[in-house]
C-alpha cells in the first residue's frame, strides 16, 4: 500500500478541509470534494472518496462534528462543521504548514 | 490529547460496528447521487453520471477499507480476525482437533485434579484466625491412649491431663495453650423425641475455641469455666452435625440432649466451615470440655488418671518465641514430671527418662494426621500425573509439528500472495492458543470430575469431611497457566518453522524426501513419550502387584459368607454385668435364624481398623521395665470367635460355656504369642496377667489358636491373647483398673457366618434384634469381604489412578509413534516406490519401517528403564512384598509398550508395502 505518499498528503487535506469548514460553514462530504478541487483549480487530482477516513480523523479528534441532514436538491447527507478546538486547531495548522512550505521553499530555491 | 481522543474513539467504534458500517453505507451513497445529480446537471445521462462520479470518487472497497483502519482498533480487528480464522480451520480438520483437545483435557485434568488435592491436604491453613502463630507441642501422631513411655527415641507427643497442666503452667510463651484428645470416637446422642444416633465426639480443654480464636455461630462456643469437675455438662455441635443430624433447629441452642444417655446441654452451634483441629474423614460432630469425660466414663475416665497419655497439646505462641529454647524448656517439664511417677521411674525407667523430649511442630494446617498417612501417596501420584502432562504435551507437539508439516503447501502459497511473515506466525499462535484454552476448559471439567471421584473413592466413609473438591482459585490459575504456556512452547517452533518455509520450493511439491531430517524432532518427541510411558507402566505394575498382595495375602482368617455389624451396648443403657446375658440371648437368636451357622461377638475385629494392647507380665517374672518386650495385642471375644472366622485351635482348647465367672480365669493366645513370650516351652498350663507383676498369675492358657492379622495388614502378626466374654477378673483392687475391665467388657462387635448365598440376612437379623431390645442401635451392616476392602481404599485407588495414567500414557504414545511412522512412510511414498521397482520385495519393506520404529522404542526403553527403576526407589515406601526394581515390572511394562508399539508400526508398514510402484513413483 502505498503509504508514504498519503501521509504527506493527509495533512494537506485535513488543512484543506478545515479551511473548507471556516470558509463554507456546514457541508457534506462531496460538497467539500467539490470545493476543494474548485479551489485547486483542478490542478490536484484527487480521489474524492479520500477525504472520508480523514473526515474520520478530523472527527475522532473533535475538531469537526457530524449531522445527518438535507442537502439543497432534498437529498439526505451527513454535514460537517468545525468545533471550538477545530477553530483554535486552524491557527497551529496554518502555522505548521507554513512552516512547512517555508523549508521546502529554500530546499527548492536556485541558491541552494 | 488528540491521541487519546482519537483512540477513545477508536474503541467504542469497535462496540458499535455494525452501525457505523451502516452509516458509512448511506454516507456513499449519498455522496455518489449527490455527484450524479450534479453530472446530469451538466447534461449527462444517469448511467454516465453515475460512471464518471463512481471514477471521480475512486475504489468504493478500498476508501471503506482504510476509512475502517481508520475507525477501529487495528489490533483487536485483526486478533478478531486470526481467532474467526483459527476456528474455521479447527473445525475443518474435527480428527485432529478432537484429538489435541482430549489429549490438553486429559493431561491437564489429572495435574489440575492432584493439584486440587495436594493443596487441600497439605498446603490449606485451618480455618481458625492467624494459623501461622498455631504450634502443637509433639511432632508425632501416637494414639489413643498410652500409659508409658512413647517411642524409643523418647520423642514425647502425647500427654495425660496432669502433664498438660504442668505444662501449660510453665510456658508463659504461649498466650493460650489448649488440650484435644488424640483419638475420639463415636457416642450415642439423643434429641427429643428422635431415636438415638452415633456422632463423633471429641474430647478438648475448655479454652479450645478461645485459643484457636473461633467463636460460635449460634450460642456460645464452650469456655475455661464449662471445664472444671462438676460443672453442668454442655457441648457445642459443628455446624455440618447442626445442619443435617438436627435439620438446622435453632431451638436446640439450650435444650437437653443425652450422650450416652447421660444428659448434656447444646451451649451453641460453631461457625460453618470450622471442622476442627485437623482435617479427617469423619471430623467431630460435636465438642465436649474435658470434665465432661467424667460424666460419661466414670471411673473410667481418662482424665482422672494421672500418667494416662490420650492429649495433644495445641497452643498459639506470642511472637518473637524462640522455639529451641522452648522445646528445651518443655522437655526438661516433661523429664522432671515423669521422676515422681513409678511408672515411668520403675524398673529400669529412669535410665530411659534423660532421652524423653518434646518437639515443637507448625500446626496452622492442623495436627498433621492425615497428612502423614495420605501425604506420600499424593506426592507420588503428583509426580506420576507430571508425566502425563508431559506425555500430553509431547503429544500435542508432535501433533502440531505433523499439522504445520502438512499445511506446508498453503502456507507457501499465502506467503507468495504477500501474506507477511509475521501474520502468518500470529495466525498459528492464534490457533494454538485457542486450542490450548479449549484443552484446559475441557482439562477443569476432568479435573473436578476426577477430583470428587477420587475423594470418595479414597474415603468411602468420609462424613462432612473438610476437604473440597472443588478446585480454588490459584488451582484454575495454574491449570490456566499451564495450557496457555503448553500452547505457547508447542506452537512456537512449528509456527517458525512453516513461516520460514521456501514459498518457491514448497510449491514445487519437493513434498518428498528419502531420508530427511525434518521429523527428526517429532522422532524425538515420540523417543521421550515411550520412556516416560516405561515409567507409567511399570509403576502401574508394581502398584496392582502390591495392592494384589495387600488383598490376597494369607490374613488367617476365612472372611467370604461372613458379615458383621456393631450394637452400641452402653448406648442402649446396658451394664456390664447385664451384657453376658444379652450375648447369649443374641447368639441363640440370631443362630437359629434360617441361614445362619454362627454367631459370635469380639470387642475389636481383625480387620476392623481398631486394637488394644497392654504389657503383658508372666508369672514368676520380675516386673516389666520400659526396656523390656512385654507388649501384646488383646480382645474380648465370645467363645465362637475363633470358629466363626475359622481359625483353627493348634493346642489345647477354645473357650466354652464353662469359662465364666466362677472357675478359673483362662485365655488363648496366638502363635506369635507363645514365640514371643514362650519360646521352646509348652505355653499350655502357664500364667500370664495384666496390670503390673503383682497380677502375673490371672489367666491361665488353655489354649493357642493360629496367627491372624488383626490391624496391620502390612505386618507380621504380632503377638495377641483372647479373653472370654463370660469371665471377668475381679481381683483388681485399683479402681482404674477394675473400671477398664468392666468397660472391656462391652463387646460391640457382631460376626456372622452364613451357608451358601443369603443375600439378605440384614432384614431378619434386625427384625431379630429388634425383638430382643428395640433400642438397641445397630451400625454399618456389612459383608466381612468389605470390611477387609475398606482396608486398601488408598492402596487401591493409588494402583486403579496409575492404571489408569498408565494405559493413557500406552495409548498417547501408540498414537504418536503410529502418527510419526505414517508420516515417515508417507513422506518415503516414491523412494518406496523406486526400492520396490528395482527388486525390493514387500517384506523387506516392512522390515525397513517397522526397524525405525524398533530404533526408537529400544531408545524409549533406554531412557525409560533407569527411569522406571528410580521411580521404584521412590514408591518403596508403598509397596508390600513386591521391590521397587522388580524385573517383571520392566519386562511387563516393555513387552506391553513392544506390543503396542509393534501395532503402531506394522499399520504403515503393510501401507507401505502394499503400494502399487508404478502409481508411487508418480506420486508428488
Amino acid at each position: 500500500m502505498p503509504d508514504s505518499k498519503s501521509d504527506v498528503l493527509q495533512g494537506t487535506l485535513d488543512l484543506m478541509i478545515l479551511k473548507t469548514l471556516e470558509s463554507m460553514g456546514a457541508l457534506h462530504g462531496y460538497g467539500i470534494a467539490r470545493r476543494i478541487e474548485q479551489v485547486s483549480s483542478d490542478t490536484l487530482s484527487l480521489n474524492q472518496g479520500t477525504i472520508y477516513p480523514a473526515l474520520l480523523r478530523l472527527e475522532q479528534r473533535k475538531w469537526i462534528k457530524a449531522e445527518w441532514g438535507t442537502s439543497d436538491t432534498g437529498r439526505r447527507a451527513k454535514f460537517y462543521s468545525l468545533t471550538r478546538i477545530g477553530r483554535k486547531q486552524i491557527a497551529a495548522e496554518e502555522e505548521n504548514w507554513s512552516r512547512i512550505v517555508e523549508t521546502m521553499a529554500r530546499f527548492l530555491s536556485p541558491s541552494n | 490529547m488528540d491521541w487519546f481522543r482519537e483512540l477513545l474513539s477508536r474503541c467504542t467504534a469497535v462496540l458499535r460496528r455494525g452501525r457505523l458500517d451502516d452509516d458509512l453505507e448511506h454516507e456513499v451513497e449519498s455522496h455518489i447521487e449527490l455527484a450524479i445529480e450534479e453530472n446530469m446537471g451538466r447534461g449527462m445521462t444517469r448511467a454516465q453520471a453515475r460512471t464518471a462520479a463512481l471514477r471521480v470518487f475512486g475504489g468504493v472497497t478500498q476508501v471503506k477499507e482504510s476509512y475502517r483502519a481508520q475507525r477501529g482498533v487495528p489490533f483487536v480487528i485483526s486478533f478478531g480476525r486470526d481467532l474467526r480464522y483459527a476456528v474455521r480451520r479447527l473445525r475443518s480438520s474435527p480428527a485432529f482437533t478432537t484429538v489435541a483437545i482430549v489429549t490438553l483435557a486429559l493431561g491437564i485434568g489429572a495435574n489440575t485434579a492432584i493439584f486440587t488435592l495436594v493443596e487441600g491436604f497439605l498446603l490449606r491453613s485451618l480455618p481458625v484466625s492467624d494459623p501461622a502463630r498455631l504450634y502443637r507441642i509433639g511432632d508425632r501422631n501416637t494414639c489413643c491412649y498410652y500409659d508409658n513411655f512413647e517411642s524409643p527415641d523418647g520423642d514425647f507427643d502425647m500427654f495425660s491431663y496432669e502433664l498438660f497442666q504442668r505444662l501449660r503452667q510453665a510456658a508463659p510463651e504461649f498466650e493460650q495453650l489448649a488440650a484435644v484428645q488424640a483419638g475420639g470416637g463415636g457416642y450415642s446422642v439423643q434429641y427429643a423425641s428422635a431415636a438415638p444416633r452415633p456422632l463423633r465426639y471429641e474430647f478438648v480443654s475448655g479454652n479450645y475455641f478461645s485459643t484457636l480464636g473461633v467463636g460460635a455461630y449460634l450460642g456460645r462456643p464452650l469456655g475455661e469455666s464449662d471445664d472444671h469437675p462438676g460443672a453442668p455438662p454442655v457441648l457445642v455441635l459443628s455446624y455440618a452435625a447442626w445442619e443435617t443430624e438436627f435439620g438446622r433447629d435453632p431451638a436446640i441452642v439450650g435444650a437437653t440432649v443425652y450422650v450416652q444417655r447421660h444428659p448434656f446441654t447444646v451451649a451453641g452451634v460453631a461457625p460453618p466451615g470450622f471442622f476442627g483441629d485437623r482435617i479427617a474423614s469423619i471430623p467431630p460432630d460435636f465438642w465436649m470440655p474435658l470434665s465432661a469425660e467424667i460424666e460419661i466414663e466414670g471411673q473410667n475416665a481418662a482424665v482422672t488418671q494421672k500418667t494416662t497419655a490420650w492429649l495433644y497439646a495445641l497452643g498459639r505462641l506470642r511472637p518473637g518465641t524462640e522455639i529451641p529454647v522452648l522445646e528445651g524448656k518443655l522437655s526438661a517439664v516433661v523429664r522432671q514430671w515423669m521422676l515422681q511417677w513409678p511408672a515411668f521411674t520403675a524398673h529400669g525407667g529412669s535410665k530411659t527418662i534423660p532421652r524423653q523430649h518434646v518437639v515443637l511442630a507448625r500446626a496452622g494446617g492442623g495436627i498433621q494426621k492425615l497428612q502423614q498417612q495420605s501425604g506420600a501417596n499424593l506426592r507420588m501420584l503428583m509426580i506420576l500425573s507430571c508425566v502425563v502432562l508431559l506425555i500430553a504435551c509431547a503429544n500435542i507437539a508432535s501433533l502440531l509439528l505433523a499439522r504445520s508439516t502438512a499445511q506446508r503447501t498453503d502456507v507457501a502459497v499465502r506467503m507468495a500472495l504477500g501474506a507477511a511473515r509475521f501474520t502468518i506466525i500470529r495466525q498459528i499462535m492464534t490457533e494454538s492458543l485457542l486450542l490450548s484454552v479449549a484443552g484446559g476448559l475441557a482439562g477443569l471439567g476432568v479435573a473436578w470430575f476426577g477430583a470428587h471421584a477420587i475423594l470418595t473413592l479414597a474415603y468411602p466413609e468420609a462424613h462432612h469431611m473438610p476437604l473440597k473438591a472443588d478446585p480454588s482459585w490459584p488451582v484454575l490459575g495454574f491449570a490456566f497457566l499451564v495450557s496457555l504456556l503448553t500452547g505457547v512452547v508447542f506452537s512456537t517452533a512449528p509456527a517458525w518453522a512453516s513461516s520460514h518455509a521456501q514459498p518457491a520450493e514448497a510449491l514445487r511439491g519437493t513434498n518428498t524426501a528419502s531420508r530427511d531430517r525434518s521429523s527428526l524432532p517429532q522422532r524425538m518427541l515420540v523417543i521421550l513419550q515411550l520412556a516416560m510411558s516405561v515409567i507409567l507402566l511399570s509403576s502401574t505394575f508394581l502398584l496392582t502387584r502390591s495392592l494384589m498382595n495387600l488383598e490376597h495375602q494369607n490374613f488367617g482368617i476365612e472372611t467370604t459368607r461372613r458379615y458383621t455389624f456393631d450394637v452400641d451396648l452402653q448406648g442402649a443403657g446396658y451394664s456390664f454385668d447385664r451384657v453376658p446375658s444379652l450375648y447369649r440371648q443374641v447368639e441363640e437368636r440370631l443362630g437359629a435364624l434360617p441361614g445362619i451357622t454362627n454367631v459370635s461377638f469380639a470387642r475389636y475385629i481383625p480387620l476392623g481398623g481398631n486394637q488394644w494392647g497392654t504389657c503383658v507380665s508372666l508369672q514368676g517374672q520380675s516386673e516389666q521395665g520400659p526396656e523390656d518386650k512385654c507388649f501384646s495385642d488383646w480382645d474380648r471375644v465370645s467363645a465362637q470367635f475363633l470358629d466363626s472366622l475359622s481359625v483353627p485351635i493348634v493346642r489345647g482348647r477354645g473357650f466354652t460355656a464353662r469359662d465364666n465367672d466362677s472357675s478359673l480365669p483362662v485365655a488363648v493366645v496366638n502363635q506369635a504369642f507363645v514365640r514371643k513370650f514362650f519360646p521352646g516351652q509348652d505355653p499350655i498350663g502357664k500364667h500370664f496377667g495384666r496390670e503390673g507383676a503383682k497380677y502375673s498369675s490371672t489367666y491361665e492358657i488353655v489354649g493357642v489358636f493360629a496367627d491372624f492379622v488383626l490391624t496391620d495388614p502390612r505386618a507380621e502378626p504380632r503377638s495377641l491373647f483372647l479373653l472370654p466374654s463370660t469371665q471377668r477378673f475381679t481381683g483388681y483392687r485399683e479402681p482404674e483398673s477394675d473400671a477398664a475391665e468392666k468397660s472391656s467388657m462391652f463387646l460391640n462387635s457382631v460376626i456372622l457366618k452364613v451357608v451358601g448365598s443369603s443375600p439378605d440376612v440384614e432384614m431378619p437379623v434386625r427384625k431379630a434384634l429388634a425383638e430382643i431390645d428395640p433400642s438397641l442401635p445397630i451400625f454399618r451392616f456389612v459383608s466381612y469381604d468389605s470390611v477387609v476392602a475398606g482396608n486398601f481404599n488408598q492402596e487401591r485407588l493409588i494402583a486403579r489412578l496409575t492404571s489408569a495414567f498408565g494405559f493413557l500414557s500406552l495409548i498417547l504414545a501408540s498414537v504418536g509413534l503410529y502418527g510419526v511412522m505414517s508420516y515417515i512412510v508417507a513422506r518415503r511414498t516414491s523412494e518406496i516406490g523406486i526400492r520396490m521397482a528395482i527388486g525390493a520385495s514387500r517384506a523387506l519393506i516392512v522390515r525397513m519401517v517397522v526397524r525405525g520404529a524398533l530404533v526408537q522404542l529400544c531408545l524409549g526403553l533406554a531412557l525409560g528403564v533407569p527411569a522406571s527403576l528410580f521411580m521404584g526407589r521412590l514408591m518403596t515406601s508403598l509397596l508390600f512384598h513386591v521391590r521397587g526394581s522388580d524385573p517383571r515390572a520392566l519386562a511387563g511394562a516393555a513387552a506391553v509398550l513392544g506390543v503396542c508399539a509393534a501395532v503402531a508400526a506394522l499399520v504403515p508398514a503393510l501401507r507401505a508395502a502394499s503400494l502399487d510402484p508404478v502409481r508411487a513413483l508418480r506420486t508428488e
